[in-house]
């Protein structure tokens, strides 16, 4: 455990010396770190946790963003997974129907997605709580019937053949290249999430959380940020739905957007740490590898999915962000304390 | 003595380690992949009857000495489970075969996988046409495919009942395609354009305002294109809403599974559909099958998605025998290659299914879709002891629906 300890407080340290130089210095350094993550997969196991690696990257994109809005603003939303279909759906179609680049189509799919998060939102204005779940669970599920039956979004046979991205000559098409651009995305992702947190709009997010009536008399423009909340947690929505869509084999249909992903998704974050970002990544990455590893046991995955939550949300019931919260809590009491008792002897 | 308790040691370990490469050698395994739809009870009979045949086969000595080892994984009838399904079989079980999927969505994906991947995939159950079209030159249709159903139909309903059809189409791959594929028959061999049209929730369970405008629209029949339980739902509500017996129902593919007249009782008296195996078949074969199946599995007839199970795992039995495996550490891709061209030899495979199942190594749907014959059945009395009759069989032109 003191290993464990000391190997925490030499990262940490690490960290902060490399922010104190500059403050982009540690995301470019986890970057680097980063890039051989494909060739190390490949080498210690097989190709397919590459593939694994850019799921779990796509679902923390998607997880980060909810957690803006669920975490940072406390707005309840059951609905994400119909923004990120939005974003796929979108970005597929603009691809296909007009032969338009990725860099073209991912964009629109964005937007697209960022406009339906502001009328997902508009109920937040005037609900709360179940309401504002039950009415965001609508909107969700109304836009995966719609796909369902709309031949235009793929229907029932889903649409096929979605062009990969690609860079002059250069196909992102395998998982190794397409790994890249996801986890180029998720970083911009988490880097963002942090910028918003720190900043007046992520303040006024939290005091919105914590109490909307002491907010307003704040000064603090609940139903903007309210809004604001929304809009940015669908572009994440939507960037993430994107790069699902365009990923190999280029194949979406409307069963990839259902009820299940969405409290896939919910757990992720429940599981993360509602509000914490490194939680909020850690879940994504153990919620994809626990289901990955369980698909095997087909008839009795859902129990031991169930189970393995159940337990974690028993004996964690604030996340992996609350126990690791409470573990620098404690060391910076156990500094005090050494301090003052240093202090009076 | 020294020197003789040597020799014994030196020829000791020398027979351990011929013993040794030559069990290695014989126990090389042929590793296939499968995965379907597990989600339904149904669905896990299906995924079991694989699991049970290749055990059989490994009983029963394997091929040419070397086991079967399958995995089977749940795909849960979505495409990107199925792909991720796919991708952990090729790359991380190194699989010689991939069998799947139950459901067309998830097909049509995994069919890119084993194309870029150069792995032979043989598909049980889905028949969307679209899945052959893609040009794939390692996949291989047992079912028969959604572009034969179609035309068998239509060619029965003009000449037998009549031009004047309501299609209520569900929203699954496999439902929508056979709707389209039948509506495009009855416009290109009859001139009919379809008296009513909904399309309606994968698991809808209120068709009530359907059958009400389908009843005042005067029709000669229904077809009803869903998956087993939703279709079951719609035939009870159909003579709920006043509908006579008069206006026949017609089932899409799955009308053949159990569920359908099961939960529509006497609703499924009459609604007849073309499939791939008929349970009333007279033949030995199908005696013993349907004997089987009842037996290890408590079904009290058999569909199609059973023989079909069946079938595929006799196919890949021949083409393993056939295939010149080497089964080596290096030797992945020329097993997979030899799978592939051997599957595509098999000719004129008489098993369960409704017609031969033939093969040929040009990468289009006539020659990957196996089976052309299907058989119109129709279920004379519902109920859990169903029974069902054969109305005709009929084989249609490899290009046919293209």
């Amino acid at each position: 455990m003191t290993a464990v300890n000391s190997i925490i407080h030499s990262i940490s340290s690490f960290v902060d010396k490399l922010n104190a130089v500059h403050r982009m210095l540690p995301w470019v350094l986890a970057f680097v770190l980063l890039l051989p993550l494909p060739q190390i997969l490949a080498a210690v196991f097989n190709d397919y946790y590459i593939y694994l690696a850019n799921k779990i990257c796509i679902f923390i994109l998607l997880s980060v963003g909810l957690n803006i809005v669920k975490g940072f603003c406390g707005q309840v939303t059951v609905g994400h997974v119909g923004l990120y279909a939005i974003g796929a759906v979108s970005s597929a179609l603009v691809s296909i129907h007009f032969g338009w680049s990725f860099w073209l189509a991912f964009p629109i799919g964005i937007l697209l997605s960022g406009i339906a998060g502001l009328i997902v939102g508009l109920p937040s204005v005037r609900l709360e709580g179940a309401y504002l779940a039950l009415a965001t669970l609508g909107l969700g599920e109304s836009v995966r019937i719609m796909i369902a039956v709309t031949p235009l979004f793929g229907s029932s046979t889903g649409l096929l053949s979605i062009p990969e991205p690609t860079i002059g000559s250069f196909v992102f098409d395998n998982y190794t290249k397409y790994y890249y651009m996801v986890m180029t995305f998720a970083m911009i992702g988490i880097y963002l999430s942090f910028s918003i947190l720190r900043s007046a709009t992520g303040r006024a997010f939290m005091a919105v959380r914590e109490d909307t009536v002491a907010a307003a008399v704040h000064g603090i423009n609940v139903a903007k940020y309210k809004l604001l909340a929304f809009v940015i947690s669908a572009l994440y929505a939507g960037a993430a739905g994107g790069l699902f869509a365009h990923m190999p084999p280029g194949y979406i249909h409307h069963n990839n957007f259902t009820i299940i992903e969405m409290v896939t998704l919910l757990l992720m974050v429940v599981l993360g740490g509602i509000g914490h970002i490194w939680g909020g990544i850690l879940g994504a990455i153990i919620v994809t590898i626990i289901y990955d590893q369980t698909l095997e046991f087909y008839f009795i995955q859902p129990l031991l999915f169930g189970m393995t939550m159940i337990l974690i949300v028993i004996f964690m019931p604030r996340g992996i962000g609350g126990v690791i919260d409470r573990y620098f809590m404690t060391k910076k009491f156990m500094k005090i304390r050494e301090e003052n008792s240093d202090g009076t002897s | 003595m020294n020197k003789l308790y040597k020799n014994c040691l030196a020829g000791g370990l020398a027979g351990v380690m011929v013993a040794g490469m030559a069990i290695g050698a014989m126990a090389a395994d042929i590793r296939v992949g499968i995965t379907m739809r597990m989600i339904s009870e149904n669905g896990q009979k299906y995924g079991q009857m694989v699991m049970d045949e290749i055990d059989m086969i490994n009983k029963s000595g394997g091929i040419n000495g070397n086991m079967i080892k399958p995995t089977l994984m749940n795909d849960e009838c979505k495409s990107d489970k199925g792909v991720a399904n796919a991708i952990k079989l090729i790359n991380q079980q190194k699989v010689h075969l991939l069998i799947g999927s139950t459901c067309s969505s998830v097909t049509l994906p995994i069919v890119d996988i084993t194309a870029k991947a150069s792995v032979p995939q043989i598909i049980p159950h889905s028949t969307n046409g679209k899945i052959t079209k893609k040009g794939s030159a390692w996949v291989f249709r047992v079912p028969v495919s959604g572009r034969f159903y179609a035309g068998v139909n239509a060619k029965y309903v003009g000449e037998n009942i009549g031009k004047k059809i309501a299609y209520l189409c569900a929203a699954d791959a496999a439902s929508q395609n056979d709707c389209e594929a039948m509506q495009k028959q009855m416009k290109a061999q009859h001139g009919s354009e379809p008296a009513y049209v909904a399309q309606v929730q994968e698991k809808e369970v209120d068709f009530r305002t359907h059958m009400q405008k389908i009843k005042s629209a005067g029709v000669d029949g229904i077809l009803i294109a869903a998956l087993a339980e939703t279709m079951a739902r719609a035939l009870i509500q159909s003579y709920e809403a006043g509908i006579p017996a008069s206006v026949r129902r017609i089932g899409s593919s799955s009308a053949s599974n159990s569920p359908v007249p099961t939960i529509a009782g006497d609703a499924a008296k009459g609604v007849f559909f073309a499939a791939a195996y008929a349970a009333a078949d007279n033949r030995p074969i199908a005696r013993l099958f349907n004997e089987m199946v009842k037996k290890r599995y408590g079904v009290h007839a058999p569909d199609h998605d059973f023989s079909q199970a069946y079938d595929l795992v006799r196919i890949v039995e021949i083409a393993l025998n056939n295939a010149n495996l080497k089964l080596d550490s290096g030797s992945l891709a020329a097993d997979r290659t030899a799978i592939r061209d051997s599957i595509a030899s098999i000719k004129n495979y008489e098993g369960l299914a409704s017609g031969p199942i033939s093969f040929c190594a040009a990468a289009t749907p006539q020659c990957r879709d196996g089976n052309r014959t299907a058989v119109l059945i129709a279920y004379s009395k519902g109920g859990k002891d169903y029974k069902t009759e054969v109305l005709a069989r009929v084989t249609m032109p490899a290009d046919f629906g293209l």
